[in-house]
């Protein structure tokens, strides 16, 4: 046991020491949630949004007054060339141009006024936002000219709730898919110490395998629960992410995940027969494992074909099960196929590796 | 008398027509011998010869495919795990993990041991106290490979495997090592080491076995191996084109010609009438033999007459 202890400490050094690894295991994930969390929980911030007035009408300053009236946004004056210029710097996220003539339009009513609005596809969130504004605003107008009282009131409120609930579901997302990393990547190690020979040294002690192999999976674990510590932390700390289930199931969740991820990673390393090639092998892997899993894309939307794959893959059930147990509170009992699965993954790979892992 | 254990004469090491091989490539071609307690063994022999398999069939890391092998009274092959504990083991490539400092990893492979020898104590023998807090990837050839040599004494070993262990050494650590070394033999423990250099099985060996083609061609002291072979004394010179080896067998006293690497060496029972007939002839073609020289048989030539090539690295 001491043996195993002393090794595992030897591991976290060695990991500790290595600052690319450390970079990709701990900083990556968070990058992922402090990029996504800036852009989904944007509720907070005012939204600058750029007018151009080039009709100057009581109708115009009408259009704008009710543009303005939306909490959160901020309206920014100016010329058209200036806002969209500004646009590009990033100083307002959207440009509305009323152009000359407008007011004249509305009160003709015989062909709908058009306002021009820019947005920048790239910024999708920014931009989605923008057109549910847009639209809110010119069906107010539009009820309003045509003398009938709104029939409903917009809910700005839930546009907002939308957008916290968004991160919640992110972070135990972006949560299972740093554990699989984690965990696929956990036998290179092993794999680099076979090919300097460390292994064939380890082999002339007394130490034995389950102790060789037992304090490498237990280093895994440890840098798993520390990631998850602090994908929680920053989550809940920075972006109001609220943790409703329970801490045993989610601590029950991020050690199977971790679990069955690393045995999959000895699989994948029993049939590489260098380090350089685990490590291909492991990144081919890694991408239908992450896009295939409802992580980034829901699992409704793929063809039926790849619907199949996703059913398959370990990564949908601990990803949904995560964010239920995280989000939704759901107790243990609805969850249990997704724990069957993971210790079904669990079970197959280590039997697999256990039978075709090369020590030499 | 149990089972495994061994009263001050008896053999540390048994091998027994040992036999391994590798697909087509025969490594090991039925090699016997014998280690004797407080000895230092060499195996000598040109790369591919078959020493590290031999030794790390002694070691438990390979499995032979034939012949009896005893380490320290146990059978390697059934019980490997108990001689584990008692040897020590230095592999050809110092493998080590390279993020781990000097201390840092005496100290994980003083864990894998029940008991053994403290790690400032090592740290010292090896003299490597100025790179204690050095993490291994920073370490020299040579640092590597005494720490290489320190992590086999972890566990107070009876018997030590040392494959190649001066190599990418600079001479005065070679020195230092042979003196640890002959300071393991005199505290009464077994040495098997390989090497190529002649020089360090010259100073280190109590007897040696010489290995090619993964067989044994000699054993024995060294100097029964030299006496063996030659009686004669070696006359050397560097070689002359239009000096043939017919000429030169036909030399008085000549008993045999080796060649290698623009080197002749002529050997001999009659050494002045050898070197009066090659002068003349030399005369004869207008040349003079550069960098003669006469010297007893050594290591060295019995080598190059089992092996016909010269064992260096």
């Amino acid at each position: 046991m001491n043996a195993l202890l002393r090794l595992t400490v030897a591991n976290i050094r060695s990991f500790v020491r290595d600052r690319a690894a450390l970079f990709w295991t701990l900083a990556f994930p968070l990058i992922f949630v402090v990029l996504f969390g800036s852009i989904f929980s944007g509720g907070n911030t005012d939204r600058k949004i750029g007018f151009a007035d080039e009709d100057g009408t009581p109708a115009s300053a009408e259009l704008k007054a009710a543009f303005a009236s939306v909490s959160g946004v901020v309206l920014v004056d100016g010329a058209k060339a200036d806002l969209l210029e500004g646009m590009r710097k990033g100083d307002v996220s959207s440009v509305i141009v009323v152009p000359p003539g407008y007011a004249d339009t509305v009160a003709a009513k015989a062909a709908p006024a058009s306002v021009t609005v820019y947005t920048d596809p790239s910024q999708s969130a920014a931009d989605g936002s923008t057109r549910q504004l847009v639209g809110f605003v010119l069906a107010m107008v539009n009820q309003e000219a045509s003398g009938q009282p709104p029939a409903v009131t917009p809910a700005f409120e839930t546009v907002q709730t939308n957008d916290v609930t968004f991160i919640s579901y992110l972070v135990p997302s972006i949560l299972g898919m740093s554990l699989m990393q984690l965990g696929i990547f956990s036998a290179i190690p092993l794999v680099a110490d076979r090919e300097k020979l460390i292994l064939k040294r380890l082999q002339a002690t007394p130490l034995r395998r389950w102790q060789l192999v037992g304090s490498n999976v237990l280093t895994r674990l440890l840098i798993a629960v520390f990631q998850t510590v602090i994908i929680i932390t920053v989550g809940t700390a920075f972006y109001d992410v609220q943790i409703s289930g329970s801490w045993f199931l989610i601590g029950a969740l991020v050690l199977l995940g971790s679990l069955a991820f690393i045995a999959l990673g000895y699989v994948i390393a029993s049939f590489a027969p260098t380090e350089e090639a685990a490590n291909g092998m492991t990144s081919v892997v890694q991408f239908p494992l992450m896009f295939l899993s409802g992580t980034f894309f829901p699992i409704d939307a793929m063809p039926d074909a790849l619907k199949m794959v996703a059913r398959a893959m370990p990564l949908t059930y601990l990803g949904d099960a995560l964010r239920q147990v995280m989000v939704e509170g759901t107790p243990f009992s609805p969850l249990w196929v997704c724990f069957a699965v993971l210790a079904a993954w669990l079970v197959i790979c280590f039997g697999i590796a256990a039978r075709f892992f090369r020590w030499q | 008398m149990p089972t495994g254990t061994l009263t001050a004469n008896d053999a540390v090491i048994r091998v027994d027509s040992l036999r391994k091989t590798y697909g087509d490539l025969v490594a090991v071609d039925g090699v016997s011998f014998e280690v004797a307690r407080g000895e230092v063994f060499g195996l000598l022999g040109p790369n591919g010869a078959g020493k590290t398999t031999t030794v790390e069939v002694l070691e438990g890391l390979r499995t032979p495919d034939s012949g009896s092998v005893s380490v320290l009274g146990v059978d390697v092959v059934k019980d490997v795990d108990a001689i584990k504990l008692r040897i020590g083991v230095s592999l050809q490539t110092a493998a080590l993990y390279p993020k781990l400092t000097v201390t840092e990893l005496l100290d994980l492979f003083r864990s894998f041991y029940p008991s053994g020898r403290p790690t400032d104590e090592l740290i010292e023998l090896m003299d490597l106290g100025e790179k204690r807090a050095t993490r291994t990837k920073d370490l020299s050839g040579g640092q590597r490979q005494r720490l290489s040599v320190a992590l086999a004494l972890v566990n107070d070993p009876e018997l030590i495997f040392l494959d190649e262990p001066t190599t990418g050494m600079d001479p005065a650590a070679r020195r230092a090592l042979w003196d640890v070394i002959a300071g393991l033999k005199s505290d009464g423990r077994s040495v098997l080491l390989t090497t190529h250099y002649m020089e360090e099985a010259e100073v280190l060996c109590d007897r040696i076995a010489i290995m090619d083609h993964g067989k044994i061609l000699e054993s024995g002291t060294i100097d029964a191996l030299v006496g063996q072979h030659f009686k004669e004394r070696a006359v050397r010179f560097d070689a002359i084109d239009s000096l043939g080896d017919a000429r030169l067998t036909g030399l008085e006293g000549v008993t045999s010609v080796q060649r290698d690497d623009g080197v002749v060496v002529l050997y001999t029972n009659d050494v002045p009438a050898t070197i009066g007939g090659l002068l003349a002839a030399t005369d004869e073609l207008g040349v003079e033999p550069a960098n003669l020289a006469i010297r007893r048989a050594s290591l060295e030539d019995v080598f190059l007459d089992l092996t016909g090539r010269a064992l260096r690295d």
